[in-house]
């Protein structure tokens, strides 16, 4: 089966909207939360999530929008897309760019698109409450392809013409991380030679607040004690939306382009809890079994990992049970590998968090380094006998696994490997 | 369509102005909708809006439609011709004219249905269009294509004295194609070793298309139908031919209605190889006589009379041939 390499990325985050700006993020431990404004009411307990800077998509008219003035997007695309399109394709673009991907390279039949969002629950929201006072007749002709879920698929591939196999993922937090499994699946079966993986959230109002009806967000008012995966202090996570755009191409496409990856993809694993609709397994079996799958289809035995980039959000149950799936697969105390969760200085991505802490993963062996796990004061003792990185480490790791969970207990792990 | 009868779709009623005067509520209203047109648009809106006016819609469709054509091509809209065709010039797809329409509803306050938006191909169209339902005239006949088949089946005229391979007819103009193919009896002597398509004949095909327009495009009044046996030839200015036309040539003819009140329809037609001027006529004249629909004639029979046929040669016997017949001996 061909290897498959990560060539290209492209991420809009809380933490920067390019990758020199997140790998100094990353590195430096700087977070991306603010106090966000339409939370400011008394009615509303939560007040911080990670924001997008230097985007403006608080309307529901794409024409109002603001972006950064490097990007150039077309009214005919912009207006079929919700605030994640608009991330997703400007992450797609500094991909496209930084995978030095020709325009043949994009459109043909061997190369193709897996996304990940929940759609637009802002835009649904308001062409709904249009069509209820406007009548049907009125609505926008474009409405339902900008907010249902899909709505990133829909415009990537129109947007890049892409003509390989596409199709979104859903399974809430595990999305894009089911979508790279996935891609890496069809890269190694010979069905594509060129992948697009792509996350991306609005990040906003509709999209964060009705987590709070199930108290797993954070209700912190410090944007620096926000988001504290792992902490006995930790209240909830913080939300976040964005965009991020991985390239996966094999080895032949790798070697033919003449460019150089990022990692190599090594393989995948996933399993589910069958626990419970929206609370993980208290010992976190669904997702030790996707680690200990993952490795096992690495070829990769688990003393070899020297990086986990955890799912951990910072929630009371979800943190714990993560731990234990660690402890779980990684039995060995002397050769546990260094832990740490980003989503302390991102927040929750959401769908977008599998691909986005890829790419993180990502920079951070090509840059070598590993990420500390930021705002971790007190450890919870429950999330003890893991080995989590308290600062950076400017250590290159060579064996690096990335977890994701979702609702429904879904749990996917993701295995990747330094390039020598 | 029984459907169309209950929800009241298809028919096309005066707009009901509303009794109540148009606010400053309103105005805003209008103002927020067309933020991103011109403000000629938005004056010309707000001027419908308070007198009914239908002289300020085409202002406001026309700034409606470049607000949504992307801004390399809005200077097409500047000198904006009717023919300008919403696809192909101006790169409007079908979800972008959804949003016209939908921004045009709810300026001009008017219902437009999805099967009138089919047959909008031009900006002519859409303003033509527009009009009409403002002011409540019978909507135009949307531009169709006619097939050789039907052509030999509707028009007076016959083969081998037609000169029409395939023919679209709107309300505005009539656009048709002839191939010569050498085979025309007439260039045997036309010239002696150098045949040459007779710029006679030309003008003929041109005044072929006039016809075919007035039986398949003219707006006439309810009931009534142009008979086919009513249309001859009157005259014409301005006929001037600029290019020699050879067998290989494909002839692409256009007809557009100057005036036209019942008996006198008065066209200008111009015809073209590839982008090249062939001829250009600034007038032809043709009769023609409306008879009650119910009292037209199911079929026409034969070729008898060759309207529009400039050499006034001998009509040919009626021949009683049912119109599909026809139509298929024209295609052979």
């Amino acid at each position: 089966m061909p290897r498959v390499f990560i060539t290209g990325l492209g991420l809009v985050t809380s933490i920067g909207n390019d990758a020199a700006t997140v790998t100094r993020s990353l590195r430096e431990l700087r977070h991306g939360f603010e106090v966000f404004p339409p939370f400011q009411k008394p009615e509303i307990p939560v007040k911080v999530i990670g924001t997008i800077k230097d985007f403006a998509t608080n309307s529901p008219d794409p024409e109002d929008w603001a972006f950064p003035a490097g990007y150039t997007i077309k009214r005919e695309l912009l207006r079929t897309m919700a605030p994640n399109g608009l991330f997703a394709q400007c992450a797609m673009l500094q991909a496209v760019a930084d995978a030095k991907l020709t325009e043949p390279d994009i459109s043909n039949r061997h190369t193709g698109l897996y996304a990940a969002s929940a759609g637009s629950p802002y835009l649904l929201h308001h062409h709904n409450d249009r069509l209820n006072k406007v009548g049907v007749m009125r609505c926008s002709p474009l409405g339902i392809v900008a907010s249902i879920a899909g709505t990133l698929n829909f415009n990537l591939i129109a947007a890049f013409k892409i003509q390989g196999s596409s199709c979104g993922f859903s399974s809430a937090c595990a999305s894009s991380a089911h979508a790279l499994g996935f891609a890496l699946d069809d890269l190694k079966l010979g069905r594509q030679k060129r992948m697009f993986v792509v996350g991306a959230e609005d990040g906003n109002l509709d999209a964060i607040l009705p987590f709070a009806g199930m108290r797993t967000l954070s209700l912190q008012t410090d944007p620096n004690l926000a988001s504290r995966p792992f902490d006995a202090a930790r209240d909830g996570f913080v939300g976040t939306g964005g965009g991020v755009a991985l390239v996966l191409e094999t080895e032949e496409e790798v070697v033919r382009r003449g460019v150089t990856p990022y990692a190599e993809v090594l393989g995948w694993g996933q399993a589910s809890d069958g626990w419970n609709v929206a609370i993980s397994h208290p010992e976190g079996s669904g997702s030790a079994a996707a680690m200990t799958l993952a490795l096992r289809a690495s070829g990769v035995a688990p003393e070899q990992v020297d990086y986990v980039n955890a799912h951990a959000t910072s929630t009371l149950i979800g943190d714990i049970s993560e731990a234990r799936a660690l402890r779980s697969v990684f039995q060995d105390a002397a050769l546990r590998p260094a832990v740490s969760s980003t989503k302390a200085l991102t927040g929750h991505g959401l769908s977008l968090a599998g691909v986005m802490e890829s790419a993180f993963c990502a920079l951070a062996i090509r840059e070598g380094f590993i990420p500390g796990n930021a705002h971790l004061t007190k450890l919870d003792p429950e999330c003890a006998g893991i080995n989590i990185l308290r600062t950076t480490e400017n250590t290159p790791p060579k064996i690096v696994i990335k977890n994701s969970s979702g609702f429904g207990g879904a749990n996917v792990a993701l295995v990747f490997k330094r390039v020598a | 369509m029984p459907d169309a009868v209950l929800s009241n779709q298809g028919t096309n009623k005066p707009i009901p102005l509303t009794n109540k005067p148009f606010s400053p509520e309103d105005e805003t209203a209008l103002r927020e909708a067309l933020k991103r047109c011109s403000p000629s648009a938005f004056e010309s809106a707000v001027q419908f809006r308070k007198t009914g006016n239908a002289e300020h819609v085409p202002a406001v469709v026309i700034g409606i439609i470049e607000r949504f054509v992307e801004p390399d091509l809005r200077i097409k809209l500047k000198d904006a011709d009717d023919d300008l065709r919403l696809i192909e010039d101006l790169g409007i797809d079908s979800l972008t004219m959804m949003e016209i329409v939908i921004l045009v509803e709810d300026v001009l306050q008017m219902t437009i249905n999805n099967d009138e938006l089919r047959n909008l191909r031009t900006v002519g169209d859409v303003k033509t269009f527009i009009d009409c339902k403002i002011r409540g005239l019978a909507l135009p006949k949307p531009t169709k294509f006619i097939p050789i088949e039907h052509i030999g089946a509707v028009m007076p005229v016959q083969p081998p004295f037609l000169f029409l391979n395939e023919a679209s007819v709107s309300s505005t103009a009539a656009n048709g194609k002839y191939r010569i193919t050498g085979q025309e009896f007439f260039l045997q002597g036309h010239f002696k070793d150098n045949p040459v398509m007779p710029a006679s004949i030309m003008l003929e095909a041109l005044g072929q298309l006039a016809v075919l327009y007035l039986l398949e495009g003219a707006p006439t009044e309810a009931g009534k139908v142009v008979s086919p046996q009513s249309i001859f030839f009157t005259g014409c200015e301005g006929v001037r031919a600029h290019r020699i036309c050879k067998p290989g040539d494909i002839l692409s003819l256009s007809i557009k209605p100057k005036r036209m009140k019942m008996p006198l329809a008065t066209f200008e037609g111009a015809i073209r190889v590839g982008q090249e001027k062939a001829v250009i006529a600034e007038e032809i004249t043709l009769t023609f006589l409306m008879v009650d629909a119910a009292n037209a004639p199911v079929s026409i029979n034969g070729a008898f009379e060759h309207a529009g046929n400039l050499s006034g040669s001998a009509a040919a016997p009626a021949t009683g041939v049912p119109p599909l017949r026809v139509a298929m001996n024209a295609t052979g």
